[in-house]
C-alpha cells in the first residue's frame, strides 16, 4: 500500500510537468488548429536557459533559494515567451493560408532546428544543474517519505495552472483568446485583433513550457537536448486525453497521464512505461477522440 | 518529347553505369539513396496519393526487416524467398493497425501513427515474444543469393536495389494511372465529394495503407540482408520523419519528385559529412523554408493533361 | 487545345488558365514558367557539385609515404563525449609518434570517421574508411556499432582493433583480423559475481537498460549469482534517456534487496544514485564498467555518489608503468585535464598495439599484422596494463578492478 501511494505522488509530480507542457499544446491548437511540434523543444530551451542564467548569474549565493528560483522562473518564462513569439512569426504566420500539412511540416522542421541548435550551442552531452542548492530532504506525510522537492514541483505546477485558468476565464484578454479559439472569423468581426491574440498565445504557452523545463532541470538535475521529444509527445497525449483545445482538460489530462504512467510502470512493467503512454493515446483517439473533458464538436474527427 | 521525359530517360540510362565510376563508398551511398527512394515511394502511395498523414512508416519497414531476419536466422530460408512473406506480414499489421484509425482526421492520424511507430520500437527493444533479440537486434542474416550468385559487395547491391526500385517505379506508375490511383487522388482532393461519388473512402484509404506497408516490408528484407544485423535503433521515429520529409519536400504525389527528394536528403548529407554537426540544423531550417516558399515540393506532380478530343463522341461535338 | 491549371500564390483555390500568365508578365508567379529552368539549374548544380566532391575525395588518398591508420568513433550522437575523447587521445599519440620519427621512418596519419553511435552510420563510415587506403582501424565504442562494421573491414582485409565493445559474440565469429583491447562481458560478469559474493550480499537486485551490452552483463551476472546460491530479488530494465526513475526505485525498494547492481550507462547511474538519495534510501549500489565516467559524480552529486562501487579496467592514473605516467603528463599538458574515460584510453592502447605491430613486422598488410598480434605480442606494456591477445582476438588477462567513489567524488581503486 505504501508503494501505491509513493507511486501516486511520483505520478502527480511528473503529471504536473506534463500538464504545464500540455497547456502550451492545447492553447496553440485551440486557436490555430495546429500541433506545434516545436513546443517540446521550447520546453528544452527553458531548461537550458535556466541553467545558463543560474550558472552565469550565481543567483543562489546572492539572494537565497526561494527568491532566486522565482526570479529565475520569471526570467526564463519571459525569454522563452519571446522565442515562442519569434517562432510563430517566422515559421507559422506565413503559412496561415496554406494547407494544414505545410504548417505541420514547418513545425517539424522548427523542432529539428531547435534540437540541433541546442546541441550545437551547448553540447551533445548531458548537462547538469548545480547541486546542493535546493533542499533534498524528505518530508514525512501520513507515514510516507516524500521528497520535499516533489511537493514543491507539484505545488508550483498547480499555482501556474491556476493562474492561467484565472487569466483565461476572468480577464478580457483571456476571453479574447477563447473567442479566437472558437471562431477566428467571428472574433475578427467582433474587433479582436486575432494576430495579436495568436502572438499572445505563443507567448503564454511557451512560457509555461519553459517554466516546466526549468523545474525539470532543478528537480532532476540533468538535461539534454532531446528531452523535449519524449516529454512533448507525452504532454501531447495528455492534452488529447483531456480534450485538445480545452484548458482544464489539459491540466486534468496531464495529471492523469502522469499517474497512469507511474502506476503502469509499477504494476505492469517498467520497460513498457513509454508504450503505455502511447497505448493510452491510441485508445483515446479511437474510443473518445474529443477527450475526457472535450466538447462534442461537430467537426468530423 | 517533353524535356522532363528526356531527363528521366537519361537518368535511367546513366544509373546502371554508376558503380563503374564510383568507388565503394559512394556506391554504398547510392544504395542508401535507393533504399530510401523505394521506401519514400511506398510512403508516397499513402501520403502523396491518398493524402493520409502517416508518420509511422518506419514501423512497417521494421516489421519487414525483422520478419526476414527471424525467419532467415531461425529456419535458414534464403533471404529473397522471405521477401514476399515480409511484405505480407507488414501488410497484415498495417491492416490491423490502420483499421481502427483510418477515419481520423489529418492531425490526429499523424499523432497516432507516431505512437504506433514508437510502440513497435519499444516492443522490439523489449524482446516481445522473445524472438526479436531485444536491443541487440538480430545478427547473422545471410546475404541474398540469386540463382547461386551471392550479393555482398556494394556494387552488387547497387543492381539489386536499383533493379527493385525500377520495378517499383514501374508498378507505381501503373497504379497511379489506374482507376484505383485516380480514386485516391479524388479522395485526397475532397473526401466528402469522393464519398458522394460512390467511392468507398475508408476501403480505398485502407488499401493504400496496406500497399504502402507491403512495399516497405519488402524493402526491409533488402535492408536486413545488406546490413546483416538489424537493431531497433534503425527504425525510430527519426526515420519516419526523414521519409515523410523526402515525400513532402520532393513533391508529394510525384514519383520523380520523391526520387529527387531521396537523392537530396540522403545523398547531400554525405557530401557535407565534414559539417556533420550542422547537417540536421540545416535540414530543419530547410524544411521550414521550403514550406514557406515552395510548399508543393521540388517537383510537384504536374497538372494532369487530358486529351479532350478523344473523349468526345465519334461524330464530333453537337 | 489543352488547358493547364496552375495555382496563383496567395489565392489557393483559384485556377487560372495557363496562357494568361504570358500576358501579365509582371505577375509571374513563383514556380510554373521558370520552374523547368530552375530545376535544370538545380540538377546541374547538384551533379556538378557531386562530381567536384567525388574528385576531391578520391584525390585525397594520393600520398605514398605515410602509414594511414583509421579511427572510427562516435563524434556525434549519444556517446559523442567518448568519441571525442578517443579522437583526442589517438591524435595525441600519433603526434608523439611522428615527433619521434614515425614508424620505420614513415609518418603516421590518422583518418577519423564518425559512426554516430549508430550501426547504419557505422557501416557507411566503415565503407568510407576502406576506400582510404588504411592499414588498420581502431574502433569503436558500442558493441552493436562495432558489429555493423566488422564484416566490412574483414572483407577488405583490414585489421580492426575494437576498444569499447565488450559483447562476447564479437570475437566468436572466427574473424582472423578482429582484436579488442577491452575485456569481454563474461569476464566482467565473473568479477561482478565474485565481488558481490566477497562483500557478503545474498539478496541482490539487478537492473539493466535493455541495450545489448547492459542486458548481456546482467544476464551473465544473474546466472553466476544464482549458481552461487544467491537470491535475485529483482530483475528488470529501465528506459535509458529518461529522467524519472522514482517509480523503478520505489518498486525495487519494496523488493528489499541488500544491494542494487546496475549494468547500464553512467547518465542513468547518476540519476539513480541521486534519486535514491532523495528518497532517503541507503541501499548500496554497484555498477558495471559503463558507469565509469567523471560525469557520474557531476550528475549524482558528491553526497549521493559517495560509496558507489563499480567495475572497470584500471585507469592510467592508477597504473605504475612509466608509459602510463608519461601519457597522463602529456595528455594533461595538451588538453588541460586528465583523460576522462577509460574507454578512450583503451583506444590509445589500440593505437599503440597497432603501431608496435607495424614497427616490428615492417609490414602493413592485415594478415601479417594479425599474425604478429596473435603469436608474437606478449605482455606488451599498455596504458591500461599488460596486453596479449588470444587466438580469438580477445585480450588476455585479468583486467577488471573494483573502484569506489569517495566523499570527494574521486574514484578510488580497491585492493
Amino acid at each position: 500500500m505504501e508503494e501505491f501511494f509513493q507511486q501516486l505522488t511520483n505520478g502527480l509530480a511528473v503529471g504536473g510537468i506534463y500538464a504545464l507542457i500540455a497547456l502550451g499544446y492545447t492553447m496553440v491548437y485551440g486557436v490555430m488548429k495546429l500541433i506545434n511540434f516545436a513546443h517540446g523543444d521550447l520546453f528544452t530551451i527553458g531548461a537550458y536557459l535556466g541553467l545558463t542564467l543560474l550558472v552565469s548569474m550565481g543567483l543562489f549565493d546572492k539572494i537565497g533559494p526561494l527568491p532566486a528560483v522565482i526570479l529565475l522562473a520569471v526570467m526564463v518564462m519571459i525569454l522563452v515567451a519571446i522565442i515562442g513569439a519569434m517562432l510563430e512569426r517566422v515559421a507559422y504566420r506565413p503559412l496561415r493560408q496554406s494547407p494544414r500539412l505545410s504548417a505541420v511540416v514547418s513545425a517539424l522542421g522548427a523542432s529539428i532546428f531547435f534540437q540541433n541548435a541546442i546541441m550545437a550551442i551547448y553540447s551533445p552531452k548531458f548537462l547538469v544543474y548545480p547541486h546542493d542548492i535546493l533542499p533534498k530532504s524528505a518530508v514525512n506525510i501520513l507515514g510516507l517519505d516524500i521528497p520535499i522537492m516533489r511537493i514543491i514541483l507539484f505545488m508550483s505546477s498547480v499555482v501556474l495552472m491556476a493562474a492561467l485558468y484565472f487569466f483565461i476565464q476572468k480577464t478580457k484578454i483571456g476571453t479574447a483568446i477563447r473567442a479566437a479559439a472558437i471562431d477566428q472569423g467571428a472574433a475578427k468581426l467582433m474587433g479582436i485583433n486575432v494576430d495579436r491574440v495568436i502572438m499572445l498565445v505563443f507567448c503564454i504557452g511557451p512560457a509555461l513550457g519553459g517554466a516546466a523545463g526549468l523545474m525539470v532541470g532543478l528537480y532532476y538535475g540533468q538535461i539534454n537536448f532531446n528531452m523535449g521529444w519524449m516529454f512533448g509527445l507525452k504532454a501531447f497525449t495528455a492534452a488529447i486525453l483531456g480534450g485538445i483545445g480545452n484548458i482544464p482538460g489539459a491540466m486534468v489530462g496531464g495529471l492523469l497521464l502522469g499517474v497512469i504512467e507511474a502506476l503502469g510502470a509499477a504494476y505492469i512493467s517498467i520497460a513498457w512505461k513509454d508504450a503505455i503512454a502511447f497505448c493510452v493515446l491510441i485508445l483515446i483517439l479511437i474510443v473518445r477522440p474529443t477527450g475526457l473533458l472535450g466538447e462534442r464538436v461537430a467537426e468530423k474527427v | 518529347m517533353k524535356p522532363s521525359t528526356l531527363i528521366y530517360a537519361a537518368f535511367a540510362l546513366a544509373m546502371p553505369f554508376c558503380p563503374i565510376f564510383l568507388n565503394a563508398y559512394w556506391t554504398d551511398v547510392f544504395n542508401n539513396v535507393g533504399l530510401y527512394a523505394i521506401l519514400a515511394l511506398s510512403l508516397n502511395v499513402i501520403l502523396g496519393h491518398a493524402g493520409l498523414f502517416h508518420m509511422g512508416h518506419a514501423a512497417f519497414y521494421a516489421i519487414g526487416a525483422y520478419t526476414t531476419a527471424i525467419i532467415n536466422t531461425s529456419y535458414g530460408i534464403p533471404v529473397l524467398w522471405t521477401m514476399p512473406l515480409a511484405g505480407i506480414l507488414a501488410g497484415i499489421s498495417a491492416l490491423i493497425v490502420a483499421r481502427p484509425i483510418i477515419h481520423l482526421r489529418g492531425d490526429y492520424l499523424l499523432i497516432v501513427t507516431i505512437g504506433i511507430v514508437e510502440i513497435v520500437r519499444i516492443a522490439l527493444i523489449n524482446n516481445v515474444f522473445d524472438i526479436t533479440g531485444g536491443a541487440n537486434g538480430i545478427f547473422g542474416i545471410s546475404r541474398p543469393t540469386i540463382f547461386g550468385y551471392r550479393i555482398s559487395k556494394p556494387d552488387q547491391f547497387f543492381y539489386l536495389i536499383w533493379g527493385f526500385a525500377a520495378i517499383s517505379i514501374f508498378l507505381l506508375l501503373r497504379l497511379e494511372h489506374s482507376r484505383f490511383g485516380r480514386a485516391l487522388m479524388y479522395i485526397k482532393e475532397d473526401e466528402v465529394a469522393a464519398g458522394g461519388s460512390g467511392i468507398n473512402v475508408a476501403q480505398h484509404k485502407l488499401t493504400a495503407f496496406v500497399i504502402g506497408a507491403v512495399w516497405a516490408g519488402m524493402c526491409g528484407t533488402i535492408y536486413a540482408s545488406k546490413m546483416t544485423i538489424i537493431a531497433p535503433e534503425s527504425f525510430s521515429f527519426a526515420e519516419s520523419v526523414i521519409l515523410f520529409t523526402i515525400v513532402i519536400l520532393g513533391g508529394s504525389g510525384s514519383i520523380p519528385g520523391v526520387i529527387l527528394g531521396a537523392f537530396l536528403l540522403v545523398g547531400l548529407p554525405e557530401v557535407f559529412r565534414g559539417l556533420a554537426e550542422y547537417r540536421m540544423l540545416v535540414f530543419g531550417a530547410a524544411m521550414v523554408l521550403m514550406m514557406i516558399f515552395r510548399n508543393q515540393g521540388l517537383l510537384p506532380p504536374g497538372p494532369k493533361n487530358y486529351d479532350i478530343t478523344s473523349l468526345l463522341p465519334a461524330g464530333g461535338r453537337k | 487545345m489543352v488547358f493547364q491549371y496552375v495555382l496563383i500564390r496567395g489565392y489557393p483555390d483559384t485556377p487560372v488558365p495557363y496562357f494568361t500568365y504570358n500576358r501579365f508578365a509582371d505577375c509571374e508567379p513563383k514556380g510554373s514558367a521558370t520552374f523547368k529552368e530552375d530545376f535544370m539549374k538545380k540538377k546541374l548544380f547538384t551533379l556538378g557539385f557531386l562530381t567536384v566532391a567525388f574528385v576531391a575525395l578520391t584525390l585525397g588518398s594520393a600520398w605514398a609515404n605515410t602509414i594511414r591508420i583509421g579511427l572510427m568513433c562516435p563524434l556525434t550522437g549519444s556517446w559523442a563525449s567518448e568519441g571525442q575523447d578517443m579522437k583526442q587521445i589517438v591524435e595525441l599519440l600519433a603526434a608523439e609518434t611522428n615527433k619521434a620519427g614515425g614508424i620505420n621512418g614513415a609518418q603516421v596519419e590518422i583518418i577519423v570517421e564518425d559512426d554516430g553511435g549508430d550501426p547504419r552510420q557505422a557501416a557507411l563510415a566503415a565503407t568510407r574508411l576502406t576506400t582510404k587506403d588504411i592499414s588498420a582501424v581502431i574502433g569503436t565504442y558500442g558493441s552493436s556499432v562495432t558489429e555493423a562494421s566488422q564484416n566490412i573491414y574483414a572483407e577488405s582485409g583490414i585489421l580492426q582493433v575494437a576498444t569499447g565493445s565488450t559483447a562476447i559474440r564479437l570475437s566468436e565469429k572466427g574473424l582472423p583480423l578482429f582484436f579488442r583491447t577491452c575485456p569481454r562481458d563474461d569476464e566482467q560478469g565473473m568479477v561482478a559475481a565474485k565481488t558481490l559474493g566477497e562483500l557478503g550480499f545474498t539478496k541482490i537486485a539487478i537492473l539493466h537498460d535493455n541495450t545489448s551490452y547492459a542486458k548481456g552483463l546482467a544476464d551473465e551476472a544473474k546466472a553466476l549469482l544464482e549458481a552461487q546460491g544467491k537470491t535475485i530479488a529483482f530483475y528488470d530494465a529501465l528506459t535509458p534517456g529518461e529522467r524519472d526513475y522514482n517509480a523503478i526505485l520505489t518498486k525495487i525498494k519494496s523488493a528489499d534487496p541488500e544491494v542494487v547492481f546496475f549494468t547500464g550507462y553512467y547518465p542513468e547511474a547518476g540519476m539513480l544514485l541521486r534519486q535514491k538519495m532523495e528518497m532517503g534510501w541507503n541501499v548500496p549500489m554497484m555498477g558495471g564498467d559503463a558507469t565509469n565516467n567523471p560525469d557520474l559524480v557531476k550528475i549524482a552529486g558528491n553526497k549521493a555518489a559517495d560509496g558507489f562501487m563499480f567495475l572497470s579496467p584500471p585507469v592510467p592514473a592508477d597504473l605504475d608503468t612509466p608509459e602510463a605516467k608519461k601519457f597522463i603528463d602529456d595528455y594533461t599538458a595538451a588538453y588541460g585535464n586528465a583523460p576522462g574515460s577509460v574507454w578512450a584510453v583503451l583506444a590509445g592502447d589500440a593505437y599503440r598495439v597497432i603501431v608496435e605491430a607495424i614497427a616490428q613486422t615492417k609490414e602493413t598488410s592485415g594478415e601479417k599484422l594479425a599474425a604478429y598480434l596473435h603469436n608474437e605480442m606478449k605482455d606488451f606494456s599498455g596504458l591500461t596494463g599488460k596486453i596479449s591477445f588470444n587466438e580469438k582476438g580477445d585480450r588476455v588477462g585479468d583486467l577488471y578492478r573494483v573502484y569506489k567513489v569517495d566523499a570527494a567524488g574521486a574514484f578510488v581503486l580497491q585492493p
